[in-house]
């Protein structure tokens, strides 16, 4: 049916070689995960199992870790976390000036408990699933976050879905945008959904991993094989193989095959006779003129795939790739690295502590939330990014220190707008209703905005033209640098007192106490420029925006 | 996604210097980088650049660099002799055909894909589409490989100003990360954001990215990450790129290098390209649209080939007397060619199976051509080559070793497949 691509033979042998050399590379260098031993009970809450077992770890390599971050910095961390935005200089003030031992844990539950959490957690899901696509199923995912639906739940609506129920529309469009491209929809849903990338063994079997062959690759094709769309809508045939050329040419049929290996027994359904396709075409033209939802296959391979992925209770590739996923995104770096490498020649870094979480979700009915907020409440998560210590800067597998991550493109946009709002504009007295109001706006803004700049992949850069556009760019000069009333350059107008205006301007867009130093080097600006002050706050604002501070989550 | 190269990496040596270079490349602007003598020697040195002409929407290869006279395929434009004695192109070429001893014909491209979208992917990267993996294409490849970290030039400068075929004329860093995205012109021949806003002055200007690399530099301290590294080196950057917008201005040029050009759009671009190759600028992308001649082949060639035709020779003459010849590499691609078979409205279609591509300049054997198709042009009769045989050759020509690899995550990957052997009877 996808006949594969064929690359010349030579070229699959050569590659595989050059690439068997790599891997033993790796392997010479990879320390083999600890065998075995038994987990810490089931019954601890996942941020005391992150600490233990990385407290664990760093405890054998002899290793302190970086200290807690202070206030400010986990305050801005944990809100850009879980509710996309930094905090404004009046809630960091009140956060800072809060004497409540509980006020980390309370602040948490808090946001977690917000309509912005809703909004961040769709916001990422979406960006990540659906990158690559020009789908979007940020409506969807706002509405299953809002009930905190289970994760394997998602998973079936996302790739199972049934269009008739309203609480599942825009799931579809996980498919949709990937419908054409019968390949791309199959590795998309393996690195998704099981942190595995199994385009390697398409052309030949993985040179990597031993017990990954063509046969996975096509197996998990399969899955998807019987799937078409009537427009908007997609149905299931009830018939239909997969075959394949092997390296050695000889053709195979593929066998609907689980990434595990697991084979799954079906219904045998013969191939129809020319007629019967006739007619089964006819019907399809039909549903597609008439947009009406193809009727249910009475076997679906898709709903085979969701049976097969939820009953791998051994391997957990399910439960493992969303923890990983989640560790990666909080963290900065996965516990398997890189996130669609989860296979056995790729250990984790913690491998007891993968298999504890995986378990700890699996039990609690794949619970994203008590995932998430075991992260955010570990020590772990807490730690400082800025290593000070004499010693030398640890691996960053072993999480002794905070890594710095860039902020996703809403992110920076949001942080952007509101940074150059005067703070005053969300007073504390403000309704938590009236500031989620007045925040859906700035995050609008900040989304629009946020289209000029990329999302962050691995290994992200940042090009040039985001540096040309923030350092010349006229709309961003009269957005961000606007006088007016209620913009920070406006309030900077406002105040006499040279350092005042630096302490303010520092607040206001940091949302930490100024260091002398920075109030020294705003003020010296500020005072060369007596003849421009007007010009000079607009700077110090552009300086401010555009440090490093301002575009990275630290 | 990862990509280091297989040397000593250049980002791990500027992100540790990348703050600080934030103050050396701020008063970039007064420097004329047309007469900056470290970028003349940069270029004595032996620095290769590339410009390519993207003939958008497929040229004919039969108009062009393989004629088929006489045949039932030929059409009606003639053969012409070339200064080198046995190479005939087509009658639309006369200019090119006296300046072939700086130019090599490939003319046994099978590339297999038809349709504009997927072949013009693979003409621009060179390999096949993976799902799990996005390619660099060559000008992001070359940026990296021939560019310096720290320029104050860009690397990769596309031009693509038609609508035609744009969404296929791809520019994609891929792997390789933003730091090799192209600055992209398709709305007109000056970049955006080059030009300082009226309301800052240039000291402002200046000095407020000062007070921004000290802020920044605080910040910094006890961090280290590569994306933190890249966000200041972008700022770094900003100065001296600005200074490069007058690149993009072509009055100040004079009226005989204009004329040489001629007035069309294209050779200003090609004309543009010629000022910022000579400026440091590796990788310049002047795409031509729209080639795409199903119906009227012959009124369409007319036009594009005389043009293509001037523009070529006014840019091997030029390069030539500037001396810059024997480092730029001038290359001609289209997504594909067209049939051979002439349609009932005196069109050709799309055609992949036979055709041709040139390589110009630097590192190569001129007045050659490598291959040959069948009388009608209907197949590949010798020398059959693909997409990655002429990115291999082009690498080559370039000094690049085209199986060296980057490592993306834990996989290698090398610039052209494995496997693939450049067109050494093309080199010099």
């Amino acid at each position: 049916m996808f006949p594969p691509v064929g690359l010349p033979l030579e070229t699959v042998r050569m590659r595989c070689l050059l690439y068997l050399g790599c891997c033993a590379l790796v392997a010479l260098h990879s320390v083999r995960a600890a065998a075995g031993g038994e987990l810490l009970s089931p019954d601890a809450p996942p941020e005391q199992a992150i600490d233990h077992y990385i407290d664990t770890r760093l405890q054998r390599v002899g290793v302190s870790p970086a200290p807690q971050a202070d206030d400010a910095n986990l305050l801005r961390r944990t809100m850009l976390d879980l509710v996309g935005r930094p905090p404004t200089a009046l809630e960091a003030k009140a956060y800072l000036a809060c004497q409540d031992s509980a006020k980390r844990l309370q602040t948490v539950e808090r946001l977690m408990a917000s309509p912005a959490f809703v909004r961040q957690q769709a916001a990422e899901f979406d960006a990540w699933l659906m990158e690559g696509t020009r789908g979007n199923i940020r409506e969807y995912l706002a509405k299953a976050f809002r009930e905190n639906r289970s994760w394997d739940r998602m998973f079936r609506e996302l790739i199972v879905g049934e269009p008739d129920d309203p609480k599942q529309q825009g799931a579809i469009r996980f498919l949709a945008a990937r419908a054409k491209d019968p390949d791309k929809l199959t590795n998309d849903t393996s690195v998704l959904f099981f942190g595995v990338n199994v385009s390697c063994a398409k052309c030949h079997d993985h040179p990597l991993v031993d017990d990954w062959k063509q046969d996975h690759y096509y197996g998990m094709l399969s899955f998807f094989s019987r799937t078409f769309d009537v427009g908007e809508f997609f149905g299931e045939r009830e018939y239909g193989r997969v075959s394949f050329k092997t390296v050695e040419g000889e053709s195979r049929d593929a066998k609907l095959m689980f990434l595990t290996g697991a084979v799954i027994d079906e219904p045998a359904t013969p191939e129809p006779d020319d007629k019967a396709k006739k007619e089964e075409k006819k019907k399809i033209d039909e549903l597609r003129k008439n947009k009406e939802v193809p009727p249910p296959p009475l076997y679906s391979r898709r709903a085979a795939l969701i049976e097969a992925a939820l009953h791998d209770s051994e391997q957990a590739f399910f439960a493992k790739a969303i923890v990983n996923h989640l560790f990666n995104r909080l963290f900065g770096r996965g516990l398997v690295m890189p996130v669609d490498q989860m296979h056995a020649e790729s250990p984790p870094s913690h491998p007891e502590l993968l298999a504890w979480l995986a378990r700890d979700l699996q039990t609690h009915g794949y619970d994203l939330r008590r995932l998430i907020r075991g992260i955010v409440l570990s020590e772990a998560y807490a730690r400082s990014s800025r290593w000070d210590s004499a010693a030398q800067r640890p691996a960053e597998s072993l999480f002794a220190v905070a890594l710095i991550r860039p902020l996703k493109p809403w992110q920076y946009g949001t942080q952007l707008k509101l940074a150059a709002t005067d703070c005053q504009q969300y007073p504390a007295e403000m309704s938590a209703e009236e500031m989620d109001n007045r925040m859906q706006q700035l995050e609008a803004a900040g989304r629009a905005l946020g289209a000029s700049f990329e999302l962050p992949g691995v290994d992200f850069q940042v090009g040039v033209d985001e540096a040309l556009l923030l350092s010349n760019g006229e709309k961003i000069a009269n957005d961000l640098l606007a006088t007016g009333d209620g913009s920070l350059v406006g309030r900077l107008a406002q105040l006499s007192d040279a350092r005042a205006v630096a302490e303010a301007a520092i607040w206001n867009v940091f949302a930490r106490p100024p260091a002398d130093d920075e109030v020294k080097a705003l003020t010296d600006y500020r005072s060369q420029r007596a003849d421009r002050i007007e010009a000079a706050r607009r700077q110090m604002v552009w300086a401010l925006l555009t440090s490093s501070e301002c575009r990275f989550n630290y | 996604m990862t990509a280091h190269s297989s040397g000593v990496s250049r980002r791990s040596f500027l992100g540790a210097a990348a703050v600080g270079a934030g103050a050396v490349a701020a008063d970039m602007t007064a420097l004329d980088v047309l007469r900056s003598p470290l970028l003349a020697s940069e270029l004595k040195r032996g620095e290769k650049r590339v410009i390519l002409l993207w003939l958008a929407g497929g040229a004919s290869q039969l108009e062009t660099f393989d004629p088929k006279p006489g045949r039932p395929t030929g059409g009606p434009y003639r053969a012409i002799p070339t200064a080198e004695p046995g190479i005939h192109v087509s009658e639309l070429m006369p200019k090119f055909a006296q300046r072939i001893k700086h130019t090599a014909i490939i003319r046994s491209l099978d590339t297999k894909i038809a349709d504009h979208g997927q072949a013009a992917r693979l003409m621009h990267i060179g390999r096949r589409d993976e799902p799990s993996l996005r390619y660099p294409d060559l000008g992001a490849i070359l940026a990296r490989e021939l560019g310096q970290a720290d320029s104050r030039v860009p690397d990769y400068v596309n031009f693509y100003t038609a609508t035609e075929g744009r969404g296929s004329g791809i520019s994609q860093a891929g792997f390789l990360g933003a730091r090799y995205n192209a600055m992209f012109l398709t709305e007109q021949n000056t970049p955006q954001n080059l030009h300082k806003l009226e309301e800052i002055n240039d000291l402002d200007h200046v000095e407020r990215a000062e007070l921004r690399n000290l802020l920044t530099a605080r910040f910094a301290r006890g961090r280290e990450s590569a994306p933190l590294a890249s966000h200041n080196e972008a700022y770094a950057r900003v100065r001296g790129l600005m200074a490069s917008e007058k690149l993009f201005d072509i009055s100040g040029e004079p009226q005989r290098i204009r004329e040489m050009y001629g007035p069309t759009l294209f050779g200003e671009q090609a004309l543009i390209a010629r000022r910022l190759i000579e400026a440091g600028v590796p990788f310049v992308k002047v795409s031509r649209a729209w080639w795409d001649s199903h119906g009227q082949n012959f009124e369409t060639h007319l036009e594009l080939v005389t043009e293509l035709d001037h523009v070529m020779s006014a840019l091997v003459d030029d390069l030539q007397a500037r001396g810059l010849l024997e480092h730029t590499l001038i290359v001609t691609l289209s997504e594909f060619g067209r049939t051979p078979v002439i349609n009932a409205s005196l069109g050709r279609d799309h055609f992949a199976s036979a055709w041709s591509v040139s390589l110009t300049g630097c590192g190569i054997r001129g007045g050659t051509v490598y291959g040959a198709s069948d009388e009608d042009g209907q197949t590949v009769k010798d020398g059959k080559v693909g997409a990655g045989e002429v990115f291999a050759t082009i690498f080559q020509a370039l000094g690049l070793d085209h199986q060296k690899h980057y490592e993306v995550g834990i996989r290698p990957v090398p610039l052209t497949d494995i496997g693939t052997k450049p067109i050494k009877e093309v080199l010099a």
